[in-house]
């Protein structure tokens, strides 16, 4: 479905992948029919999902233009809360409501690129952390619309498409997959457009891309704009799926931030599989070390995560996708010889 | 009036003045040499032409047009632009995706890639087209970014030591690109160290030291001025005795 609707401008070679992704997006989505619909794994997958998907809207902007922000809370949150919000005071369907978060998570990007975007690197990442935290803070102080630290419930009501409610969890992994399939979609068509070939040269050396005619301003700000977008969007799914949650929850440096930007660092930054790979490391990962050591000494399993991941970006920092692809031509080099591909 | 005309410039860094109250103006089709000793400020007028460094006082106008408070891309936009003395590459990225991302200030991605294929034919580079900037020579990657300067459709470009660590052949070839170039109606200003080559393609040559402008005339005028000589030729060509000299030892 995915392949057919790609901009002609891809080249003959993106073809084939695009197709084998088309084909992995197929099977994901027969993946639940084998799974019990209330099962755990259901929803283990179903997050990871998201956090695919949430991972690639961080790639447009943090590996299109290596503009590494640690503040996607920010939006995330905004979506969750203008649709629940919305949704509690007037009834109004999350689908509505995903549409006005996006819209809010823009202004906020808006809002945060002009002082931001001065910054390079490590100054970056930490200005996009505390932008995130005090949206944080604003949501539990503000208890009259956001309920504040006690959080807000989303109503319950029978099983719907157009109020995105559902009682088992395997409808959402459904439109989760969409979330992801459309967000790469997204990510895939701005990577090999005129923005994508900017984005590269501001990565690459931004002083140069400024002589060479590049308004790296604006080609940040665009990134930044649609990603704050689909982060938006991403939280609202996700909240209708938990039915719960506080400030914690989604503007968490932690909980949503990190963890997000893991995703697509773990699974190979810049790449279209990169978030796809990581969130399917990063996530059941976490479930499984949660598992295996619950009833240990306490914080143990999120040390044992934590130095998982630390040993993969010490091995492969480009990520899992490089990771790969290095011992593949390990491999094929030894009994041929040639056997060489492309990234 | 002149393509570009610059009026008691200076360029500060903290305490350091860079460039000192410079003067110059260039004429549209003109080859201007600009050379002086290490430290004499010559890239950071080129930095402050394109807009990468401000100039705290003073004017600098192109096509009349003041060019005060614009940003490197808006500059680029009104047809000013430069090649970086280090070579500043999009390294991972293809000699082809180099010289597009230039050629998109002017079209649409298409036409840019058309542009840019034309553009890598031109320098000859078009074999190497498909390679990462990062696997080509030094003189390749010089090559490039005259290819990605030239992309942008400049009415002037600015070549900061192009022919560094090129051999006499290939300097000829970039000699006679430049030349061609300048026929087809680019204007350019190049800081060079390579003295005959500088030499032999200007029209015109400015001579800096400490950040300010003590010579200005044609070649021979200049390789005779004895500010210059003390400033900057004096050894060399006391060493060498007529003719400019060879290559930096």
């Amino acid at each position: 479905m995915s392949a057919l609707s790609l901009p002609k401008r891809c080249s003959a070679l993106a073809r084939p992948r695009a197709l084998l992704l088309a084909a992995l997006a197929a099977a994901a989505a027969i993946v639940p029919l084998f799974l019990d619909p209330q099962g755990y794994w259901v929803r283990v997958l179903t997050l990871t999902l998201i956090f695919a998907a949430l991972g690639q809207a961080w790639n447009i902007v943090g590996g299109l233009a290596n503009q590494i922000s640690l503040g996607h809370a920010a939006y995330f949150g905004v979506g969750a809360y203008a649709s629940t919000i919305l949704l509690i005071n007037f009834g109004l369907s999350p689908w509505i409501g995903l549409f006005v978060g996006m819209a809010l998570a823009v202004v906020v990007a808006l809002v945060l690129s002009v002082p931001t975007f001065r910054l390079k690197g490590h100054y970056f990442a930490l200005a996009t952390l505390a932008a995130g935290e005090a949206l944080r803070v604003i949501a539990n102080s503000w208890q009259g619309v956001t309920g504040g630290p006690v959080g807000l419930s989303v109503p319950f009501m029978p099983d719907s498409f157009w109020m995105m409610s559902y009682g088992a969890p395997r409808p959402f992994y459904w439109i989760a997959l969409a979330a992801l399939v459309l967000v790469t979609l997204v990510f895939w068509w701005i990577k090999s457009s005129a923005l994508g070939y900017r984005l590269r040269a501001v990565k690459e050396n931004e002083q140069a891309a400024e002589v060479v005619g590049v308004n790296t301003f604006r080609a940040k700000l665009w990134a930044s704009l649609v990603s704050a977008a689909a982060t938006a969007a991403i939280g609202v799914v996700y909240v209708q799926f938990t039915y719960f949650f506080d400030p914690d929850a989604v503007f968490g440096v932690a909980t949503v931030s990190v963890r997000l930007a893991l995703v697509a660092i773990v699974g190979g930054i810049g790449t279209v599989i990169g978030p796809v790979v990581g969130a399917l490391v990063v996530v059941p990962l976490e479930e499984l070390v949660n598992a295996a050591l619950q009833g240990q000494v306490a914080g143990l399993s999120a040390f044992v995560y934590g130095a998982i991941l630390i040993a993969v970006i010490l091995v492969e920092p480009r990520g899992l996708v490089a990771l790969f692809g290095r011992l593949r031509r390990g491999l094929g080099r030894r009994p041929g010889g040639a056997g060489e591909a492309g990234r | 009036m002149s393509l570009l005309e610059v009026t008691d410039a200076s360029v500060r860094f903290g305490g350091l003045t860079a460039v000192d109250g410079l003067g110059f103006s260039v004429e549209a089709g003109e080859i201007v040499g600009l050379i002086g000793p290490n430290g004499a400020g010559k890239t950071t007028t080129f930095n402050m032409l394109v807009g990468l460094a401000r100039a705290a006082e003073g004017t600098i106008r192109l096509d009349g047009r003041p060019l005060a408070g614009l940003r490197p891309h808006s500059i680029a936009a009104l047809g000013m632009t430069k090649t970086f003395q280090n070579v500043s590459l999009f390294m991972e990225s293809s000699v082809l995706d180099n010289v597009v991302t230039g050629a998109l200030l002017r079209e649409p991605l298409a036409e840019a890639k058309a542009s840019a294929r034309r553009v890598l034919e031109r320098v000859g580079l078009a074999g190497v087209a498909e390679r990462p900037a990062a696997d080509l020579s030094f003189p390749e990657r010089a090559r490039v970014e005259i290819a990605r300067g030239l992309a942008t459709r400049p009415k002037i470009l600015l070549l900061d030591e192009v022919m560094a660590a090129l051999t006499p052949a290939e300097m000829e070839g970039i000699v006679a690109l430049v030349r061609q170039l300048r026929d087809e109606g680019i204007t350019f200003v190049l800081i060079e160290h390579h003295m005959r080559a500088v030499m032999t393609l200007s029209d015109r040559i400015l001579v800096l030291s400490f950040g300010r402008k003590i010579a200005e005339g044609r070649p021979e005028e200049v390789a005779r001025d004895p500010k210059v000589i003390e400033a900057y030729l004096g050894r060399e060509w006391a060493a060498e005795g007529a003719g400019p000299g060879q290559a930096r030892p």
